[in-house]
């Protein structure tokens, strides 16, 4: 599955099929300033430094303009990890460790994995 | 003379099938036309066609239909909205899939206001003939009856004298940065019906949506539809909870497009003469969320 981290933090998770971005760090116990989830708000754009994501619903052009596309901004309530990805959050938004729980009991894959051929 | 309800709300979604896998098999309103790229959705407590406007494309709101009493109504309410500055144009029937002839308001929010006075009646789904109390093939939450509308606008003043002076509606709660000469709208809650609020603004930006709500009988049944939110996979913004301001207990939460609906029960009624409620600013917190008394970036910021 897709390595997710976070631009700035030492944070990086293991993604599961399917699952976007918000939820993949609120399952590990993180947190940053979300919205809707639903893809309707904008609140939680992130941008996309490397790797690929994809979009298994639709997303509204009015939310996600042309601009935030060519600028690697996404969606990251609706953006899916389809290889390993390097986000980073908006200049006045923080990763948050709500869980510490739930971040200490996830495994930690390392970055870029050795079995990485992307 | 006046005006009777919000009769109906339309709303645009990024994908009509999944907004129908919300609307319908969550909410369980019933569909009661579509049209390309469109779906007229009912409660089952509402005589009228429908309630619920679904375009696809984009997120947000269309416009707000409001139906008044008389014919003649509209007239008058066209002749005063203009004289009040507003732009006013007259829609046909038909314009509105089962809707009669109307007004279309430009509100001072830049929201659009349609005010009709016939829509073709359809029924309850329990009749007006010895009727049950409620049907039994009711799907998921079973909402009964859509309620009001919240929008933001920047100028809370304005629109707060256009819904009194055009529309004759009145404020039961009010939120004011300070209670001397020099103090702010922020919000206000207006009434045409028995209830504390047939539409709201918060000061925001023009057009947008905040929320719109479905009434439901109690607080158990506010707890049951949060149940059947976690089933669902919903997404929930706050609650269960209580408001302050009109005393009902809700739940705030997202459609599949990310825009805010809200079940809704309890609350006072209100009569023509009703004294207005204050709140001030720095209880704001109260008023929206009563029990947990704080206020989430979304309320604010999660704007369609």
């Amino acid at each position: 599955m897709p390595v997710l981290a976070v631009d700035g933090t030492d944070v990086v998770i293991a993604t599961r099929a399917g699952e976007p971005i918000l939820a993949a760090l609120c399952r590990h116990g993180y947190a940053y300033r979300f919205g809707c989830r639903r893809g309707g708000c904008g609140m939680c754009k992130v941008t996309v430094l490397s790797g690929r994501i994809e979009y298994r619903v639709t997303v509204s052009a009015q939310i996600l303009t042309s601009g935030d596309v060519q600028a690697g901004v996404c969606l990251s309530c609706r953006a899916v990890p389809q290889t390993d990805t390097v986000i980073r959050l908006s200049p006045d938004d923080t990763l948050r460790c709500v869980a510490p729980f739930l971040a200490a009991a996830a495994s930690k894959p390392s970055f870029p994995p050795a079995s990485s051929k992307e | 003379m006046g005006v009777m309800r919000l009769g109906y709300v339309h709303a645009r979604v990024t994908d009509l099938t999944d907004s129908l896998n919300h609307y319908h098999d969550t909410l369980g309103m019933q569909i009661a036309a579509t049209a390309p790229g469109r779906a007229y959705m009912k409660a089952w407590d509402e005589y009228d066609h429908h309630s619920l406007v679904l375009e696809e494309g984009g997120v947000g709101l269309v416009k707000l239909g409001y139906k008044v009493e008389q014919p003649e109504d509209l007239d008058v309410f066209e002749k005063r909205a203009q004289q009040f500055g507003a732009i006013t144009e007259r829609m046909s029937k038909g314009e509105n899939l089962a809707i009669g002839d109307g007004i279309r308001i430009v509100l001072p929010s830049e929201h659009v206001l349609e005010l009709y006075h016939e829509a073709e009646q359809t029924g309850t789904a329990t009749g007006t003939l010895n009727p049950d109390v409620w049907p039994r093939d009711l799907i998921g939450v079973g909402v009964p009856r859509i309620d009001h509308c919240l929008v933001t606008t920047e100028d809370p003043v304005l629109l707060e004298r256009f819904f009194a002076e055009v529309l004759d509606f009145r404020p039961s709660e009010r939120v004011v940065t300070d209670l001397g000469d020099h103090g702010d709208l922020l919000g206000s809650w207006m009434f045409c019906t028995n209830t504390p609020h047939d539409m709201a603004f918060i000061k925001g930006p023009n057009g947008k949506l905040h929320h719109f709500a479905y009434q439901l009988a109690d607080w158990s049944e506010i707890l049951r539809a949060g149940d059947l939110f976690a089933m669902d996979d919903v997404s929930v913004d706050v609650g269960p909870t209580r408001h302050g301001i009109t005393r009902g207990t809700t739940i705030y939460f997202f459609d599949p497009s990310g825009n805010r609906n809200e079940v809704f029960s309890g609350g006072y009624q209100t009569f023509r003469d009703f004294p207005t409620i204050t709140w001030t600013a720095d209880q704001l917190a109260k008023g929206i969320f009563y029990i947990g008394r704080e206020l989430n970036e979304r309320f604010t910021s999660v704007l369609t």
